[in-house]
């Protein structure tokens, strides 16, 4: 079948079969590698990026169901070599250890700062209770989230809690 | 100047914007694709084989079978495994090629021009096989009914002793005796890259495979083996690692992938092979956390003195050895805890069966044994009336002590300070935050909540040691004219996201003493990097810093001497070890350790069963934090890994075969579900023999964990558990059985 998507700015026209996931799509065809298979299931989240600003587990999402819609990957996020403010929070706050899941944690972070932009913790771990990590403990992805918040509402972050560390 | 900062790791901006290249990145148009085939049988022999209907499926370009390799055996410590099982064997192998003892065991590579022509070709294979009795657990195991390895002339096929003092004496002397048999659970590593690996011809005609691992070299010398061929011939690389946790210690496709490179070029076809696992092949098909039985009687003197312990000890093996003969003696070391007891009797058995093999995973046998120490402990401390970190106080091994292995520990003993420090900040209070996500859709009932408080310690190895020849190398080059203007550090040390690399880039400007700017680094390449040993066995700072320091002291003089660029190499050595002593456990066994402590706080509802972990403090000697910040992060991420080993990961091994392999059955914790509130205590005791003082520290948080939840469920509710994880119906059951709940 003939779809015609646009991805992080740029517009494909491709034929790809019925069956085909998107995120196998993604990777195979466009060769945006970024976005990563961890589960099979939907059940990991590593897979996760935007269909027309919400957030797909890519997946259990066919191609064909993406056809005429816009798609925001990873590799979409920076622009012209400046990182995200999400990005840059799991950057600075070290967010990520192996870094296999943070594609897709980087990108549930940025559609909840969109729907809420000043979510509490507590939110912050509801927006991402679809997304595993197995190497951080977390503690640093909520840090990394806030981080991007304050600095998407235009606001110093609020300070490392590192200090608090050590004895 | 660049030690104890924590700077950002390097990797990080590649893998925020999504460059970072794991192995299953590779994409386009010339590559092939590989399905390995397992043969979905815990015990059976294999009759025939045909692989002419796989040929007959469109696109199937090769199957790779036991026939081509030429050294079919397996096994970082034992040859104990069939690379391929099948009926072609070549003979030359210490093992018999075509008996199936796992259901993981792998019969074929199937590799063709899609991924679904080779897993249509997988399906097509025809194979007869001769079902033979299975193995299923450890009770089946014992009775030697029926043998996993014939060869071996029993299932109990390792067996290490501990004969310290006179455990006769230890009872004429006990007041008090507390007893218990402990149930211990597999573990699944749960990775989030599952394994995925591509194999070529590099420039030089090098079998190539790049794929996510732990130790290069050993890697290398595994595929050499089996394949036959001199090490140079054979290159291995790692791109970005996606977790490892000791689950990628052990080979999944890298020898395989090697040996249809090799059949492909012998045809002239010089194609890259890409193989994927889904998350389900990962599950089935690597090893495990052991399961285990352990059963364990102290006695201890009315005044809180542990005066004697006899513990025996099983481990469930599965069908191979892999490193279970390693990780029963860390688990022998470590069962009768951090502790000065001058009676002791332990005996532990590694056990075959046809269930997944257990393996490497963080902590290496350290958990299974501080789970039943702390245990006993925490009982003692009830039985005896005392407070437990007193109790404590008065048996821990000091500076000096005679350890299990009736000699002294080495110097560094800082096990006292650190169970100080973590009691200390456990009862500075905090405000907890409630619970993230609550216990359920509806609010809990205040009144079936109970609160507890639980502690616990632990202690483990640092380094490959009784009496492994343990080493690490490095290469520094110094580059400029009358300064050094750049440094380039080459080291195959692995960083599995843990930031190793980081830390080594640290440290090797500090040896040379430039600003970090000034090194960069080649990494993890068997063609361009010396041997560094494992990224296990907290092992990795401490051996690469020590080889770091050795080799810019070899560059820094070759540099005076006039050398441009000055090259320095250096294979770092640590003190020797020896194994157990196969009589009495005897033996000057390892060269460091790590120390650490943990005291936690739950909330238990009685009405459901679900236990909260409100708080955890850890305190862990790290000796030197070499960046705190990436010290932190694997306080964090261990505890949480030991968070889901204690509370919620469980996987149903049934008949020898994994039941839930999907992440939608096994639950690793989420966002949701980790404690509310963990502090880590960085203590800083330097280690007289680590570089700067550092000891390695990831595997240490993960240890204590599970017997400091036990305990403080117990101080909620009254009941003590002896098997995990304590998910709610076990709780709940548990707490039925003592009358806490209806």
């Amino acid at each position: 079948m003939k779809i015609s998507v646009t991805v992080n700015g740029t517009r494909y026209e491709r034929d790809v079969e019925p069956r085909t996931l998107l995120v196998h799509f993604l990777r195979e065809d466009l060769g945006l590698t970024g976005t990563h298979v961890g589960c099979d299931t939907s059940y990991c989240g590593a897979c996760t990026v935007l269909v027309d600003g919400r957030s797909v587990k890519s997946c259990t999402f066919l191609a064909v169901a993406a056809d005429g819609a816009e798609i925001t990957t990873v590799e979409g996020l920076a622009a012209d070599g400046e990182l995200h403010p999400v990005q840059e929070g799991f950057w600075e706050r070290h967010g990520l250890q192996c870094g296999f899941c943070t594609p897709g944690m980087i990108m549930s972070s940025v559609a909840l700062l969109e729907e809420n932009p000043s979510p509490s913790e507590a939110e912050i771990r509801h927006a991402l209770e679809g997304n595993l990590c197995r190497c951080t403990g977390y503690h640093n992805i909520v840090l990394a989230v806030q981080y991007a918040a304050a600095k998407l509402r235009g606001e110093q972050p609020p300070p490392a809690d590192w200090e608090e560390v050590g004895a | 100047m660049s030690l104890g900062i924590s700077i950002v790791r390097d990797d990080a901006r590649a893998k925020v914007t999504g460059a970072a290249r794991y192995p299953g990145d590779r994409v386009g148009p010339d590559l092939l694709h590989a399905v390995v085939v397992f043969s979905g049988r815990p015990h059976a022999r294999m009759v025939s084989m045909d692989v002419r209907p796989a040929f007959a499926v469109p696109g199937v370009v090769e199957v790779v079978t036991a026939g081509d390799i030429p050294v079919n055996e397996y096994g970082l410590t034992m040859f104990d495994q069939p690379v391929l099982v099948g009926v072609d064997g070549t003979g030359r192998a210490r093992v018999a090629s075509d008996v199936s003892r796992w259901e993981a065991d792998q019969i074929a590579v199937v590799v063709a021009e899609t991924p679904e022509a080779a897993a249509a070709g997988a399906v097509a294979l025809d194979v007869d096989w001769e079902d033979l009795p299975v193995v299923a657990d450890l009770e089946a195991a014992l009775t030697d009914e029926v043998l996993v390895h014939p060869e071996a002339g029993t299932n109990r096929y390792v067996h290490h002793r501990i004969r310290k003092g006179s455990p006769e004496a230890g009872w004429a002397a006990a007041d008090v005796v507390v007893e218990g048999t402990y149930r211990l659970p597999h573990q699944e590593h749960a990775y989030l890259q599952p394994e995925a690996a591509v194999a070529y011809l590099d420039d030089d005609d090098r079998i190539t495979v790049e794929i996510a691992g732990q130790w290069t070299h050993e890697d290398r010398e595994q595929i050499a083996h089996a394949l036959d061929l001199p090490p140079e011939r054979i290159r291995v690389r790692y791109p970005a690692i996606g977790g490892a946790f000791g689950g990628r210690e052990d080979m999944s496709l890298q020898i395989v992938m090697a040996a249809a490179v090799r059949k492909l070029a012998a045809r002239g076809i010089r194609r890259p092979v890409r193989c994927v696992w889904s998350r389900e092949e990962s599950i089935v098909g690597h090893h495990k956390r052991h399961r285990g039985i352990v059963h364990a009687r102290w006695g201890a003197t009315r005044e809180g003195v542990v005066v004697v312990a006899e513990v025996d000890a099983y481990l469930d093996a599965g069908a191979y050895n892999y490193t279970t003969n390693k990780v029963l003696g860390n688990l022998h070391l470590t069962v009768a805890g951090p502790y000065e007891i001058p009676n002791l009797r332990v005996d532990s058995w590694g056990v075959y069966t046809n269930a997944v093999p257990g393996g490497a995973f963080r902590g290496f046998g350290a958990p299974q044994g501080a789970f039943v120490a702390e245990n006993q402990m925490n009982r003692l401390a009830e039985a005896l009336g005392i407070d437990p970190v007193e109790l404590r106080r008065r048996n821990v091994i000091q500076e000096g002590s005679v350890g299990p292995t009736q000699v002294p520990f080495p110097a560094g003993v800082s096990m006292p300070a650190v169970i100080d420090a973590c009691a200390e900040a456990a009862e500075r209070p905090v405000a907890v935050p409630p619970p993230a996500i609550p216990f359920a859709s509806l609010p809990a009932d205040e009144s079936r909540l109970r609160r507890g408080r639980g502690f616990a310690c632990a202690f483990k190895n640092v380094g490959f040691s009784f009496g492994f020849p343990e080493r690490c190398e490095a290469t520094i080059e110094l580059h400029g004219d009358d300064e050094v203007e750049r440094v380039v550090l080459h080291h195959a040390g692995a960083d599995v996201g843990q930031g190793a690399h980081t830390a080594f880039r640290q440290m090797a400007a500090e040896a040379v003493g430039v600003p970090l700017e000034r090194v960069e680094a080649v990494w993890s390449d068997t063609a361009v990097t010396g041997d560094s040993g494992s990224a296990s066995a907290s092992r990795l700072t401490f051996m690469a810093g020590n080889a770091i320091l050795g080799a810019a002291e070899e560059a820094e003089k070759r540099w005076r001497d006039g050398d441009r660029p000055a090259i320095g190499e250096f294979r770092y050595v640590p003190p020797p070890t020896e194994p157990f002593d196969p009589d009495t456990g005897r033996g000057d066994v390892n060269f460091a350790y790590g120390y650490v402590a943990e005291a936690v706080e739950v909330t238990v509802d009685v009405g459901t069963g679900h236990v909260h972990v409100d708080r955890v403090v850890c305190a862990v000697d790290v000796g030197r934090a070499i960046n705190p910040r990436l010290v932190e992060g694997q306080v964090h991420g261990a505890i949480v890994q030991a968070h889901g080993y204690a509370l919620t990961e469980r996987l149903v091994v049934e008949g020898a075969t994994i039941r839930n392999p999907r992440l939608s059955q096994y639950l690793i914790p989420g966002i949701g579900d980790v404690p509310a509130h963990v502090e880590a205590v960085i203590v800083e005791h330097p280690d007289p023999v680590g570089p700067w003082g550092a000891r390695g520290m990831a595997e240490m948080p993960f240890i204590p964990y599970a017997p400091a939840v036990v305990a403080a469920i117990h101080d909620a509710t009254g009941v003590w558990f002896d098997e995990i994880p304590l998910t709610p119906d076990r709780v709940l059951a548990g707490l039925r059985r003592a009358g806490v709940a209806q």
